[in-house]
């Protein structure tokens, strides 16, 4: 074959002695008819062909005769083929252009409500990095969301509010599945976490409205978080932290990797030593086992599998408004099991398909005092889709998902109980449509029935950008989004049905060479909200009666450029909300949303220390509360909200880290809200305590290290 | 059997030999080769790359062709004012497809590990905790797959030089592994003829990391 192949190349080259040349020349401009050096010209086939010059001109000999075909590439370009018959004569070749490829990398992305924070997308506000170096954040995924535009911390709560809308409303996703109770259950004002270890997410996609159809049962937001692909080698990784302590094993090889993890935590030690604002019968404590293995398939499969199996728990005594004792005793038990397993498969044609299952189990055993708790709740999500990409302009991503659901509450000293059980149904379908590299239009549909609430409904969702230079893009995003009510409400009247509500999002993204600049303009409407008579703890005659908006524009600007070694961002949200929902017969600022909301984090690196010191400040200007003392609803507003956190993390060699983290380090008394008595007393005053923090300052110390035959490796990702 | 034996390494001999016989091919690659040792600018960069690819698009079976390919545009990258990513990326590519057609290549997976460096360096602090592993990794395979690459010894010298420099702990390791670079280097000349077309490139870095030894 090898010498039959040469001695064809021979004859050929033969011929070509014999018989002359034929010249090829041309030129090759873009779609707009400039010139393009550098395209490759050759003849299929053979070595002969040309670089195109300054001019987009190109001109070579070849030996070949007869039909050949002439290809055209370059990089960034969609390449050309043409057929020329080579004649042994000169042959001026048509003007070709060359249509610029749409890749990822050229494309325009939609920013409106949109916050990737990958390695992936150029459009990142946030790199997973950062999730554990935001002091603030204290390690917890949601924790550095909370400096971001679009959030208000709610420091007695830990989770994530987004835009005027309470915790519930944000939906949170692992590789796409659903995680029933994601943060972890706590008591009142003792602030949460979200279950999951910021290390094992290689890049998270947070929306703070307009977003996906891929995504529903989230009025405000969606927080998607992406798990790693395969690990890349074998390492134990131990952490010795002040609250606890952990260790994790990785085995991998080029086919499949497994960590497994399990660590302990203990606040008693802490808690002894550091003086508490609260009475603490038994500090927060917990166990976790965690497994995460990933499996290469064929060429281009992976399968990924996630458990995590926990429990907790801790006991405090909460001092009642207009009394002297130490009040009611909380105690509080929780465990809770999450396994997931995906499986993701390029195919031929451009295909990709995707199907997983999801299981979380909770259970909590709540006491107040002699009183018993016990609530029980399941979720299975079970989700397969298929993406297609029709061209580099036009693809879209189809799915079907359902969710078995089911929540019980139980009295075990009363032997009451109630529960439901729910099954919902979606369908989803989305097309991404280029019109050119700075154009897009993103169109979705999504479907969805609830078999307890018998109700179907559609959310239509719509979003555009256009790149209006070549760092600037505006986008826009609209759409309408449906929530079931929370289990609490929904088990004591069965009937409720979908809350909604509407996005309008208007963005200005500027991202160049280190500075991202970003301001969005949004106004959200909600209907069918949950109303109740009584009090939140014992809500009667509930119905889908509430309704409210929210309005408001955010500013994030974030530098890595300017001061050497230095990263920072700088956030302020503003944002007017008012509902009518819960127990209020008005429309009121809820307690969740501070109008005026600021924050900035700044990390500064010092190469000689091998250190990196960082700070984070937060800033708002009150909780509002129901003071009875005074007529109407929300009357009041607590003094603004202020906290400043530093950390220190310092590598002393490639394996080991040192982190030491303070929060709130100027020792600020935040308050949150009040407590009053039901009833005023003999002055006729209604008593109050305030709501404030479980401790003026939280500290933390950890000592992470990696042993691997790799000596570089350290476990940067614990933090 | 030894018979077949004899058979299949005369098979063998002779497919090596057609292989070395394709005149066109060495010549041609001799020619790119040539242009890519002196590279003054952008324009002539694209061209060499260019010449690569007809080579390897008209000769789908060598691995060589792509091989330099991808490390023009890295040296590329790494030069002039260009899309790093882009020209990283488009490198990755080649790399991949010529490891398709020679698995198990220790130049290969040495330039695999290079392109990785490179795109670690358009962005160190938020790819360096995800790539710096990677490359290692990749530099450590090129070893144990041959033991004799200097090039796979001396990017590995590179990234320990790295991270000694981050980590302020003396770069005996590093000026060790150079040292092992260069001998292997002296090595490999003895083998270098006109005809030589395998990569030979390295030496001078491997040089540049002794410079920060005494």
């Amino acid at each position: 074959m090898k010498t039959l192949y040469l001695f064809t190349y021979l004859f050929f080259l033969q011929i070509g002695f014999l018989f002359g040349q034929s010249q090829i020349s041309g030129i090759i401009t873009d779609e707009k008819g400039i010139p393009l050096p550098g395209v490759n010209i050759f003849i299929r086939g053979s070595f002969d062909g040309a670089s195109s010059d300054i001019e987009g001109k190109y001109v070579f000999e070849t030996t070949l005769e007869g039909e050949q075909t002439l290809v055209f590439q370059f990089l960034g370009f969609k390449g050309k083929e043409l057929s020329i018959n080579c004649n042994q004569q000169k042959i001026q070749v048509e003007s070709i252009h060359l249509i610029e490829a749409i890749t990822e990398m050229n494309a325009v992305t939609i920013s409106a409500g949109a916050m990737d924070a990958s390695d992936e997308s150029k459009a990142v506000i946030l790199k997973p990095i950062d999730i554990v170096t935001t002091p603030s954040a204290m390690g917890d995924v949601v924790g550095a969301f909370q400096t971001l535009p679009g959030t208000s911390t709610v420091g007695n709560d830990g989770r994530l509010f987004v835009r005027g809308g309470d915790a519930s409303e944000v939906g949170i996703y692992v590789d796409g599945m659903r995680v029933g109770n994601a943060y972890g259950t706590t008591a009142a004002n003792v602030p949460t976490r979200t279950r999951f270890n910021a290390n094992l997410f290689k890049g998270t996609f947070f929306s703070t409205g307009g977003y996906s159809a891929e995504y529903g049962q989230a009025l405000s937001s969606a927080l998607a978080l992406k798990t790693k692909d395969l690990a890349i080698r074998n390492q134990g990784d131990l952490s010795i932290m002040s609250v606890g302590g952990g260790y994790s094993h990785t085995l991998a090889n080029e086919k499949h990797s497994i960590t497994l993890s399990a660590n302990y935590f203990d606040l008693q030690p802490y808690q002894n030593l550091i003086k508490q604002n609260f009475d603490w019968e038994r500090s927060p404590h917990s166990w976790d086992l965690e497994l995460a293995a990933q499996q290469k398939i064929k060429k281009n499969g992976l399968v990924k599998v996630l458990a995590r199996t926990e429990s907790g728990g801790m006991s405090l005594w909460r001092p009642e408004p207009g009394k002297e004792e130490r009040g009611i005793l909380t105690d509080i038990n929780n465990s809770y099991s999450y396994v997931q397993t995906n499986y993701r498969q390029a195919l031929k044609n451009n295909w990709t398909l995707f199907s997983g299952i999801a299981l979380s189990h909770n259970k909590d055993e709540i006491g107040l005092d002699s009183l018993q708790i016990h609530r029980i709740s399941n979720l299975t999500h079970i989700k397969s889709t298929a993406t297609k990409d029709f061209s580099d302009r036009l693809s879209a991503n189809t799915g079907i998902e359902v969710y078995l659901h089911g929540y019980k509450e139980l009295l075990p000293n009363k032997n009451l109980s109630r529960k439901i059980d729910e099954t919902e149904a979606y369908l989803f379908t989305e097309w991404d449509w280029y019109l050119n590299k700075d154009f897009i239009v993103r169109g979705g549909l999504r479907g969805g029935r609830s078999q307890l609430s018998d109700q179907y409904w559609l959310d239509p969702r719509i979003s555009l950008a256009y790149k209006v230079s070549e760092s600037g893009t505006i986008s826009f995003a609209s759409g309408k989004f449906h929530q079931l009510p929370v289990d609490n409400y929904r088990v004591i009247e069965n009937s409720l049905q979908n809350s909604n509500s509407n996005h309008l999002i208007l963005n200005y993204l500027y991202a160049n060479n280190g500075i991202t600049f970003r301001s969005e303009l949004f106004y959200k409407s909600y209907d069918r909200l949950v109303t109740f008579e009584g009090y939140p703890q014992d809500p009667q005659q509930l119905t889908n009666g509430g309704y409210g908006n929210a309005k408001g524009f955010d500013l994030f600007y974030r530098d890595r450029k300017s001061i050497k070694n230095t990263d920072f961002w700088v956030t302020y949200s503003f944002v007017d909300s008012e509902r009518k929902f819960d127990q209020y017969s008005n429309q009121v600022q809820p307690n969740f949303a501070p109008k005026h909301n600021f924050s900035i984090v700044a990390k500064h690196f010092i190469t000689n220390l091998n250190s990196q010191f960082g700070a984070s400040f937060s800033l708002n200007d009150g909780y509002t509360y129901a003071n009875p003392n005074f007529p109407g609803e929300m009357n009041s507003k607590t003094e603004s909200y202020q906290s400043l956190s530093l950390s220190w993390s310092y590598l002393p060699k490639p394996n080991l880290i040192i982190h030491l983290a303070c929060s709130n380090v100027l020792g600020r008394e935040n308050i949150f809200g009040y407590t009053y008595t039901q009833n005023p007393n003999e002055m006729g005053v209604f008593e109050s305590l305030p709501s404030g923090q479980v401790a003026p300052r939280f500290l933390f110390l950890g000592i992470f290290l990696t042993i691997s035959k790799d000596k570089t490796a350290n476990n940067l990702n614990n933090l | 059997m030894k018979k077949s034996i004899l058979t299949f390494a005369l098979i063998f001999m002779w497919i090596t030999f057609v292989k070395a016989m394709d005149p066109v091919y060495e010549a041609a690659m001799q020619k790119q080769i040539q242009a890519m040792n002196s590279i003054p600018n952008l324009e002539t960069a694209q061209q060499v790359t260019n010449g690569f690819i007809r080579i390897a698009e008209a000769k789908n079976e060598e691995w060589l062709p792509l091989y330099y390919a991808a490390y023009t545009n890295v040296m590329s990258a790494f030069r002039f004012e260009v899309n790093k990513d882009q020209y990283f990326d488009q490198a990755l590519q080649w790399v991949n497809k010529a490891a398709e057609i020679s698995p198990d290549n220790s130049e290969i997976t040495a330039l695999h590990g290079f392109v990785i460096m490179g795109k670690l360096s358009v962005d160190p602090a938020s790819r360096g905790q995800e790539m710096s592993p990677m490359a290692m990794q990749l530099f450590s395979k090129a070893i144990n797959q041959d033991r004799e690459n200097p090039r796979a010894v001396t990017l590995m010298a590179q990234m320990e030089l790295g991270m000694s420099q981050f980590f302020g702990s003396g770069p005996e390791k590093a000026c060790g592994m150079a040292r092992l670079g260069l001998e292997l280097f002296k090595k490999e000349k003895m083998k270098i003829t006109d005809e030589y077309i395998l990569p030979t490139w390295g030496e001078r870095d491997a040089e540049g990391i002794l410079k920060n030894c005494n």
